[in-house]
């Protein structure tokens, strides 16, 4: 411990690749986690988050810079153009700004900066920028309606987005963009698209932590674990206008969102739970799975333990559109499962998974992870791990 | 089987790929042309893996004669409501 180390960073990526967001540079899928050999992240300093989108990604600094690099036809990279880039590349802001949250929808990007603005570009065509209109925007643009608000996080789905604001008045969840399937959760009856921010209904009181969006599906979490989903129906069940709150009786720290399930994970015991999944985020096929206990949400989906675990506590979970992943909290071993077509389960093979499998990144002895987190794109997934290594043993 | 049921208004005209597009999951897009559509197919599919979608559309919204098929406004617009008489 101490000054005789230092932390080193590594990037690792699998899954589906063709628009360069796997950021390996060569445009196609990869079955096998690969190592990233990117200068320009080393270059740019510790990276604090990743978001991963329809097929994009978006990495934070602990600077508070941004860079992006995958799909950007819809202008969704935040460099001025509408190109794909297989490299990671700064975003240039307007103004000089410190971001804190970012955020990747399937065509679309979202930024926030220390003090509160929300910065969005990519695809506007559902209004899921917030500017007013259905443009798109191939560079950051700020969400006027936000200034003088002080927002802390945004979630881009795949044609909405949803924001956190903190105020005198307590929070508030603010969405825009398509709201079809009830995604916006602004009104009890069916909203086609807005372009500009409208309060979520039912949050009222609620004292939130974070937020989630992905697909037409929208999430909050409460200080106090109570988890909140709104949009569509999970396995089918219908969709919810407002916020519909998750059994009372158990309390969640985190919730990831794909296209067709949600994974939670539960405060104390680390207990990953999905919630829906009848199409490629396979667990809840309820043949397979009448030995598990099951609950049901007030929306009468299923939630189910994550099998296969043997008890270990999860540390951290994702969710891509059809495939989830986790990190275990003693050992820090990432497990996947799911849609595997295009290798994002990271197992040597395009096979879908019931359950959780190890992801074996290729070890090094001499090193050991300090910090891992694990990040799904609609169908690729990302690793952070940080390693620490002693100087005097390199060679 | 069918990823999803899609709702022809819910897709989207791409003027490059000259076809209505709905997301993937893998990251690509389901695709479906105007001449698919005249012909009544339903079925709208990925390029890049195995999935497709089934498309809900009144196929005689695509099979009028040209210049009624303007008057109707078939031309579309993201935002468009379709109305079926």
């Amino acid at each position: 411990m101490g000054e005789d180390e230092e932390e080193k960073q590594e990037i690792w990526s699998w899954g589906a690749g063709t628009d360069g967001q796997l950021g390996t540079c060569k445009l196609q899928d990869e079955h096998f986690p690969q190592l990233l050999h990117l200068p320009s992240l080393s270059s740019a300093g510790p990276i604090s988050m990743l978001a991963c989108g329809g097929a994009h990604v978006i990495a934070l600094t602990s600077v508070g810079k941004v860079l992006t690099w995958g799909r950007g036809t819809s202008g969704q990279l935040g460099h001025g153009d509408t190109v794909n880039n297989p490299h990671p590349k700064p975003v240039v802001f307007s103004e000089s700004c410190f971001v804190t949250h970012v955020s990747a929808g399937w065509n679309h990007s979202g930024f926030v900066s220390d003090g509160g603005s929300v910065f969005t570009c990519g695809d506007g065509s559902f209004g899921q920028l917030g500017h007013g209109d259905f443009k798109f925007h191939c560079s950051p643009v700020k969400v006027s309606y936000f200034i003088n608000k002080h927002v802390e996080q945004i979630a881009c789905g795949m044609r909405h987005s949803i924001v956190l604001l903190k105020g005198h008045s307590g929070d508030q969840v603010y969405a825009f963009g398509s709201g079809k399937r009830g995604q916006l959760g602004i009104s009890k009856g069916r909203v086609n698209s807005v372009c500009l921010p409208e309060v979520t209904c039912g949050l009222e009181d609620v004292e939130i932590v974070s937020i989630a969006a992905n697909g037409d599906h929208s999430a909050a979490l409460s200080t106090d674990g109570r988890l909140y989903t709104w949009g569509k129906g999970f396995n089918g069940t219908t969709n919810a206008f407002c916020p519909v709150c998750v059994p009372e009786s158990l309390c969640f720290t985190e919730v990831a969102l794909g296209w067709n399930h949600a994974l939670l994970l539960t405060a104390g015991d680390g207990e990953a739970i999905m919630l829906g999944g009848n199409n490629h985020g396979v667990l809840s096929n309820p043949d397979k799975m009448s030995s598990v206990k099951q609950l049901q949400d007030s929306r009468g989906a299923n939630l189910e333990r994550v099998p296969a675990l043997e008890g270990k506590k999860v540390l951290h979970i994702a969710a891509g559109a059809e495939h989830s992943a986790l990190i275990t909290a003693e050992d820090g071993v990432i497990r996947s499962w799911g849609w595997g077509e295009h290798g994002q389960l990271g197992l040597g093979n395009t096979c879908d998974q019931m359950r959780p499998e190890v992801v074996i990144l290729s070890q090094d002895v001499h090193k050991e992870a300090t910090k891992i987190k694990v990040y799904c794109g609609s169908g690729f997934t990302i690793v952070l791990r940080s390693l620490a290594q002693t100087s005097a043993f390199e060679c | 089987m069918s990823y999803d049921d899609v709702e022809i208004e819910d897709m989207e005209w791409n003027e490059e790929l000259q076809a209505y597009t709905y997301p993937c999951p893998c990251g690509d897009l389901f695709q479906i042309t105007k001449d698919d559509l005249k012909l009544g197919e339903e079925i709208a599919r990925c390029p890049s893996c195995s999935l497709y979608i089934t498309v809900i559309y009144n196929m005689e919204d695509f099979s009028g004669e040209p210049d009624r098929k303007t008057n109707k406004g078939l031309e579309p617009s993201k935002q468009q409501t379709v109305t079926v008489a």
